[in-house]
């Protein structure tokens, strides 16, 4: 039965508008401002100043680096743990304790929020945090600064370990549920012919569940990419992650740097969606 | 090609309302009486600083009692995590358009932040000296009349004294340096003991503050307006001493805490052996709440700690003046300010001139206790150095981002 | 664009009952044990400190156990109570809006193919991919205009940009395997089209959409940095008080706070599985 247009159109228009409203015309008026236009004052005088400024600040480079190490990192390290504990998961049987104490954690993490992963973090990995404590104990260090630097350190180690914290399960709860859509017949075939486990996985399993890993690992990378909470209570003073960075900058007292601030978020936003299509037309074209 | 329809639809939103129209700051004088009369049955929104627990008991707590039961007022207390916040919010209010619905009523402000209001004209001006408790203050004192150098001008009310002062825990550093001097060859002498957080965070700065003092050979050559070549010269030697003094710093000085929070941290966990704060009681109250070990003792230093006094102000976009004035002269009062002063409250060093004050009121002031961590008003007085101006702060931390914090 | 509508399901539909080949159990045991130990380690610390006083290095645990921060985040009028009424109110109208605004796009894209889907599945998709900071900071200004900054309801509508692609996603997900089948009978046997929608196709999605409700709040649930910059310090949800604590230093009150923001998720989570367990049984 053909459904009429008009009534489709009914059903989607209120997410268009609001998504084109708030979302689009936060785009929008993020830019106008970033160029010198602001119409509530009714000041257009274009110019690029907000972008060159974001240019000329200092420590730039280092933070773009520490940034996309971070988002790449977490995102790596999330889909390889993640992908692995689902496929370990199914092998084991699911009724029993350790399995159900898993996927329960699993989902239960799903529902914490990223600010606790940090403060969690920090009381965990710091030089005199919980782990400290422990090998302090166990006579392996004989102070704080024996401990090795995980939370404020310049390699972002303590926000990339909160970040996979909390995408592990995300990737786990996902690729069981790829896993179960693949169903084990294909996998079984492959090791009948004779096929290694890690070969039928590798050249069976994985192709097939490969599009929504892609699609995970892409929400994970604009998420670390974008995030402030996180690498503010983890990172340290130098260099900055760029949301940390244009979040002090859009609430400095200077109004002068807010537009850098919005120039800065939009640049990262852009770059990031460039490396995601990049990277994801560089797996499907792998495929091939 | 449908998303660009919603689109044009923001554009057409954006032309809504347009124009902004000049401030206006003076208040028009109005007899106190009105005022009261005009803010009974009103709200005010305070902006403060919101990382103290005891500050946002006291005006959660007796201040709004006092204005509720006083004048039916309702005190909105809102925490920021920085006063810059605060003043970026007036900013993009009047930036908006916003010049007589601002949300924000009164802000506890100093520095550079009142500056920036006060340039931009976004302050209220012109009703500070008219409150009725104005008496009680001494306002040709120079730490009064002028706020990190700029000049008060009947645009804020003082409300708070402030002094640095430095901790340790006496079972692990029995004599704590005495000077600048001092400190400087005991963090030579113990690598990797002490940290300062990096800026913006104030208590970060004001300790780069203090040594960029010391390397300028006092206070006095940092005083009065701001001057490129002045400041060229003690920065080299400022800074050049605080990068040769990185080696010795917490992690080697690779990195920094990134809040005073975090520096406490360090200092309670023995990472660190000093920490520091412009609020002395902290020290105090640290100890109480358990967040500190019990040996803590602050102290300060013979060749002069920094000291401010901090105000409270109504930017010129407020809603709620009256409410606000009526607030400020509350916060003026003698009970308010006793209650402020109280170790057990907030702790905070009153601005009233005791002169000024009954003998039993002054007394009241003179007899209120004080915890063992922190350090005796008398010995804050005495070596308290005056803050250089705001343009002064700004080029410091501005040359420290530059030079240290990349 | 199906790809990412596939994550959008697991949470549905249960992975819990997955059939298993059973000789290779041991060799995975242990990796998983570690799994749940490092899932539950970070935790521990965050408890600890909710009943800690003084806890110092190199103590491993409190010498000390304190009530105290528990006893001012329950006593009247605390901050604690405020944050949690704050973001369960704001949480749960940012989810409540969403449904209703994106469970008919949802359908839509599910069921329907029509001209420019593609382009709605852009706009909803582009929220996820792009980060939101720099759109907040767009809206910014006019919501200063619209006097919508610093309150509850300025969060709400801003919270929306995250929402509502969960929203459009899991229930585009739903509505995809659909039967439409069963309402064009019960139209046939002369259902109206609300007896249709009230008595066949609501409980046939019922479990679905409970979902994707429950994804909504969380999410929403869960925002930082838009409830920091829209709220302008005024709306202080749990997250953000948990934010304050540590700002001020205090890890016994910031211990607390943590703990109350993972709890109503983690009762949401049993609230729908308990649900959909029941539904399911039926």
């Amino acid at each position: 039965m053909p459904v009429r247009a008009a009534s489709v159109r009914r059903m989607v228009a209120p997410t268009v508008a609001v998504l084109g409203l708030l979302f689009g015309g936060g785009l929008l008026l993020a830019v106008l401002q970033t160029i010198g236009v602001s119409p509530f004052v009714g000041r257009f005088d274009v110019s690029l100043a907000a972008y060159r400024q974001v240019a000329g600040l200092p420590g730039l480079w280092a933070s773009i680096v520490l940034t996309v190490w971070v988002a790449t990192a977490s995102t790596v390290l999330s889909l390889g743990i993640g992908v692995s504990a689902a496929v370990a998961l199914r092998r084991l049987a699911a009724d029993t304790v350790l399995g159900r104490a898993t996927l329960f954690l699993f989902q239960a993490n799903l529902t914490v929020p990223h600010v606790v992963a940090a403060v969690g973090a920090v009381w965990l990995l710091s030089q005199s945090g919980l782990l400290a404590r422990a090998a302090f104990g166990l006579g392996l260090i004989s102070g704080p600064q024996d401990f090795p630097a995980l939370v404020y350190d310049r390699a972002a180690i303590g926000t990339i370990l909160a970040y996979v914290w909390k995408e592990v399960p995300f990737v786990g709860v996902v690729t069981l549920s790829l896993l179960a859509s693949v169903g084990d017949r294909p996998g079984q075939t492959a090791r009948s012919l004779g096929a290694t486990r890690w070969q039928a996985f590798r050249h069976v399993t994985l192709p097939q569940i490969r599009p929504g890993l892609i699609a995970c690992g892409t929400i994970i990378f604009a998420f670390a990419l974008g995030t402030y909470e996180v690498p503010a209570l983890t990172g340290a003073s130098q260099p900055k992650l760029l949301p940390v960075l244009a979040y002090e900058m859009f609430t400095s007292h200077t109004l002068a740097d807010r537009p850098a601030a919005v120039a800065l978020s939009l640049t990262t936003a852009a770059a990031g969606l460039g490396m995601i299509l990049a990277w994801r037309s560089l797996l499907t074209g792998a495929r091939r | 090609m449908m998303a660009l329809r919603p689109v044009l639809a923001a554009v057409a939103l954006t032309a809504i309302g347009l124009l902004a129209s000049t401030p206006g700051h003076a208040a028009e004088p109005k007899p106190f009486a009105q005022i009261e009369a005009e803010a009974r049955g009103g709200s005010v929104n305070f902006f403060l600083w919101g990382g103290d627990e005891r500050i946002n008991a006291f005006i959660s707590g007796p201040v709004a009692e006092a204005l509720e039961r006083d004048h039916g007022i309702t005190v909105n207390r809102v925490g920021v995590a920085d006063t810059a916040e605060v003043v970026n919010q007036v900013l993009s209010e009047t930036e908006a358009g916003v010049t007589d619905a601002g949300s924000v009523d009164l802000v506890w402000i100093n520095g550079e932040n009142f500056r920036t209001l006060k340039v931009g004209g976004l302050v209220l001006c012109g009703y500070a000296r008219g409150l009725p408790n104005a008496g009680l203050v001494d306002w040709e004192d120079p730490s009064i009349s002028t706020d990190f150098g700029t000049p008060v001008d009947d645009c804020e009310v003082p409300w708070s004294r402030a002094n640095f002062a430095f901790g340790t825990d006496s079972a692990r550093v029995a004599t704590p340096p005495k000077t600048m001097g001092a400190l400087i060859d005991w963090i030579r002498a113990n690598p990797g003991r002490f940290a300062y957080p990096a800026p913006p965070d104030f208590n970060g700065s004001a300790f780069i503050r203090q040594l960029f003092i010391h390397a300028a050979g006092g206070p006095d050559a940092v005083a009065g307006p701001f001057d490129q070549g002045r400041f060229d010269a003690i920065a080299e030697k400022a800074f050049g001493l605080l990068e040769a003094l990185e080696p010795s710093l917490w992690r080697g000085g690779e990195t920094y805490p990134t809040s005073i929070a975090q520096l406490n941290q360090l200092f309670a966990n023995g990472e660190v052996d000093f920490t520091f704060n412009y609020e002395p009681t902290v020290f105090g109250a640290n100890v109480e709440n358990g967040t500190f070990p019990p040996t803590t003792r602050s102290f300060t230093l013979d060749d002069g700690t920094l000291a401010n006094t901090s105000y409270i102000a109504i930017p010129a976009n407020a809603r709620n003046r009256s409410a606000a004035m009526v607030l400020a002269n509350a916060l003026l009062s003698v009970d308010l300010q006793y209650e402020k002063a109280r170790p057990d409250v907030w702790g905070m060093a009153t601005v009233l001139d005791l002169d000024r004050l009954t003998p039993a009121d002054a007394d009241r002031f003179r007899a209120i206790p004080r915890h063992p961590a922190v350090v005796a008003p008398e010995q804050l007085a005495d070596v308290a150095m005056p803050e250089p101006s705001a343009a002064w702060v700004t080029a410091i931390e501005a040359r420290w981002k530059e030079t240290i914090g990349r | 664009m199906t790809a990412i509508w596939s994550i959008a399901t697991p949470v549905g539909d249960k992975p819990a009952t997955v059939p298993s080949a059973a000789p290779t159990k041991r060799r995975a045991g242990l990796p998983l044990l570690l799994l749940v130990a490092w899932l539950v380690v970070p935790l521990v610390p965050v408890v600890l400190w909710s009943v800690a006083r003084g806890w110092f290095f190199p103590a491993l645990l409190p010498a000390e156990i304190s009530l105290a921060a528990w006893a001012r985040a329950f006593a009247n009028g605390s901050d604690v109570w405020r944050a949690l009424g704050t973001s369960v109110g704001v949480s749960a109208a940012a989810a409540a809006l969403g449904m209703l605004i994106g469970v008919p796009a949802g359908r839509a894209l599910g069921m329907h193919a029509f001209p420019g889907k593609r382009w709605v599945e852009m706009l909803v998709l582009a929220p996820i991919l792009v980060p939101g900071l720099g759109v907040a900071m767009g809206l910014h200004a006019v919501m200063i205009r619209l006097g919508l900054t610093g309150t509850a309801g300025g969060v709400v509508l801003v919270f929306l940009v995250p929402v509502l692609p969960y929203v459009v996603l899991i229930s585009a997900s739903v509505f995809a395997t659909h039967d439409r089948a069963f309402e064009a009978q019960a139209r046939g046997l002369g259902a109206s089209s609300w007896q249709t929608l009230r008595h066949v196709t609501l409980p046939m999605v019922a479990p679905g959409l409970s979902v994707a409700a429950a994804f909504a709040f969380l999410v929403a649930w869960s925002q930082y940095g838009l409830t920091l910059l829209v709220g302008g310090g005024r709306v202080i949800t749990m997250p953000l008080l948990l934010g304050q604590s540590i700002a001020a230093g205090r890890n016994d009150l910031a211990g607390v706070a943590a703990v109350l923001t993972i709890l109503p998720g983690l009762a949401v989570l049993v609230l729908t599985s308990t649900l959909l367990g029941r539904g399911g049984r039926r």
